[in-house]
């Protein structure tokens, strides 16, 4: 069996900052490995443990991936080697473009019986691009994954929705999203950091996956902090009854 | 105001379905439901709001709901409308995206707000800015989850036309063997005018009873923070609010022991009131409530619950 598990490098949004004029400052916010794609990661090592093959970790973007400490992040959690796709042209890409570069680099890489993504990026969210490579791939295609069992040429799936739980019969090679719960993602020992330094990383660049022309679907016009809205920020300290008394009084009044 | 042509919707969830098509009045001229069902569910999208139905088949026991995609694809490829509105349940985020993929463009994900110059928003950074965004495609595609429009009123008058299209089966790749009721009682927090939300500051799960009391007696539902649903297992998933939860504009918001982390406060601050009692005066939710107690809420909820109890 060969997995490929899709990670994204994502800032750590306790340390985006606000500016005066509602834009974000992430210039200190620590890079890492997008938090839903962590459980990915780890569903990838669990389906070889169970079924035997081999892990290979796939991202695309901008040159920070090309950071030392994160190719061994992402190597110190088990996959068997590293591919990455870097391209200042990636630093924002949309849903569309993230897809059809993972897909050029899957075909690349060649022989993928297993696809594995995480359940968005820990950045934007959009929840998309596992559906779109699925598509783009012309494989089996499905979200929402929180239990994966290999059976032959097969998988066998829970699938979480709003208010059921499906099992489906997914055939190989498939393209699967899954759930942040679908296992604990490992701490790395520090035999697995140690390791992860001497495993085979591949870069390409997009004219390497034959894929010179990505063009953008989508334009992203700004970004900014949402408007707060305006509070009365009647705030009292301490636990005496007076205290309670104008809070029930407040409350009374929004009951009404 | 410029008015699309075209707006169509799609969910898997009949209840969102209807409350898009109505809401998409503020997009487009006419609003057409893809829809998976019989006539009388026809009617019931078109009394929400649809002014046409393509009636595309039941689902049965081999057809899943991702089977009538290609039939979707097709009607798109010939019809193309300016927007296509997913409802953003699992099944149609996924749906949304294969066929944004199959047509070469991405999807406007989870918009909650269309601007009339055809620009659109989103949450981005777990809730700490909003993007706005718009599409290059000949035919938009967009999710759009509950609440989006605002609340809408069925017409039981409205008149509109239905027409029957032909399936086209998928190429299965997926076989359903087994569906069944998720374990928990399913909540729709959405819906909730007040709400008593709880966070770290309890201690033990037993202490809960004091937020449950009091929602009891102001007639609120319960919602928490995510580590009390993820991590604790205090309550279900569905009772957590926030960017990957549930995003609500109740009435009220009573917050408990929550110290008001963005990617919580993100799902309430729309709220029309917040009120907060929380040990840490430093809390960030001290900077977003209308009413508040730095104080134990192991001694000011006791004391609030007597009282509001004596008053009645």
């Amino acid at each position: 069996m060969n997995v490929i598990t899709c990670y994204k490098i994502v800032p750590d949004d306790q340390d985006i900052i606000v500016h005066e004029d509602r834009t974000l400052g992430l210039e200190k916010a620590e890079l890492e490995i997008g938090q839903y794609d962590l459980p990915a990661i780890e569903a990838g090592m669990k389906v070889v443990a169970d079924a035997g093959g081999k892990v290979s970790a796939l991202s695309v973007g901008s040159k920070h991936l090309e950071n030392t400490k994160l190719k061994k992040a992402v190597l110190s959690r088990g996959p068997d080697d590293l591919y990455l796709v870097v391209d200042d042209s990636l630093a924002d890409a949309d849903t569309h473009q993230t897809a059809r570069t993972l897909a050029a680099a899957i075909k690349k890489i060649g022989n993928a019986d297993l696809i594995i993504c995480g359940e968005g990026s820990s950045d934007l969210y959009a929840q998309q691009v596992g559906a779109q490579l699925g598509e783009l791939l012309g494989m089996a295609t499905i979200n929402a994954v929180s239990k994966i069992t290999v059976e032959g040429d097969k998988v066998i799936v829970e699938r979480t929705l709003e208010d059921e739980v499906e099992v489906l019969e997914v055939s190989l090679p498939a393209v699967i999203s899954v759930t942040t719960d679908i296992i604990q993602p490992r701490i790395p020992s520090m035999k697995e950091v140690l390791s992860a330094g001497k495993k085979p990383v591949t870069q390409w660049n997009l004219a390497d996956i034959g894929l010179a022309d990505n063009p953008k679907t989508m334009e992203t016009i700004n970004t900014l902090a949402p408007e707060l809205a305006e509070r009365k920020l009647i705030i009292n300290e301490g636990d005496s009854e007076e205290v309670v008394d104008q809070l029930l009084a407040n409350l009374r009044q929004e009951l009404q | 105001m410029s008015l699309m042509k075209n707006v169509w919707v799609f969910s898997d969830k009949q209840d969102i379905l209807a409350e898009i098509c109505a809401g998409a009045h503020q997009l487009g001229e006419r609003v057409t439901a893809l829809l998976i069902g019989n006539q009388s569910t026809a009617d019931e999208v078109i009394k929400a709001g649809a002014d046409h139905v393509y009636l595309m088949g039941e689902l049965d026991g081999s057809r899943m709901v991702e089977d009538f995609l290609p039939t979707i694809e097709k009607l798109v490829e010939d019809h193309k409308p300016e927007l296509i509105i997913f409802g953003n349940t699992k099944r149609g985020k996924l749906m949304a995206g294969r066929l944004a993929a199959k047509r070469g463009t991405s999807v406007l994900a989870d918009v909650i707000e269309f601007a009339e110059d055809g620009t659109c928003k989103r949450r981005v950074y777990g809730g700490a800015a909003i993007s706005t965004i718009k599409s290059n495609a000949e035919v938009a595609i967009a999710t759009v989850g509950s609440g989006v429009f605002g609340p809408q009123s069925l017409d039981e008058s409205r008149q509109g036309t239905t027409e029957k299209v032909e399936f086209i089966p998928a190429d299965s790749k997926i076989k359903c063997l087994e569906r069944r009721a998720k374990g928990s009682v399913t909540v729709n927090l959405t819906a909730a005018k007040r709400v008593v939300a709880v966070g770290r500051g309890f201690a033990e799960k037993e202490d809960l009873k004091m937020a449950e009391e009091l929602a009891e007696l102001i007639g609120a539902e319960i919602a928490c923070t995510r580590p009390i649903a993820e991590g604790l297992d205090w309550l279900p998933r569905e009772r957590y609010v926030g960017v990957s939860g549930v995003m609500f504009k109740p009435d009220l918001y009573i917050a408990l022991g929550i110290s008001g982390q963005i990617q919580h406060m993100v799902g309430c601050n729309q709220s029309k009131t917040i009120i907060a009692i929380n040990k840490d005066k430093a809390a960030p939710i001290f900077k977003q409530v209308d009413y508040g107690i730095v104080g134990d809420l192991y001694k000011v909820l006791p004391t609030l619950i007597e009282k509001l109890k004596a008053g009645k």
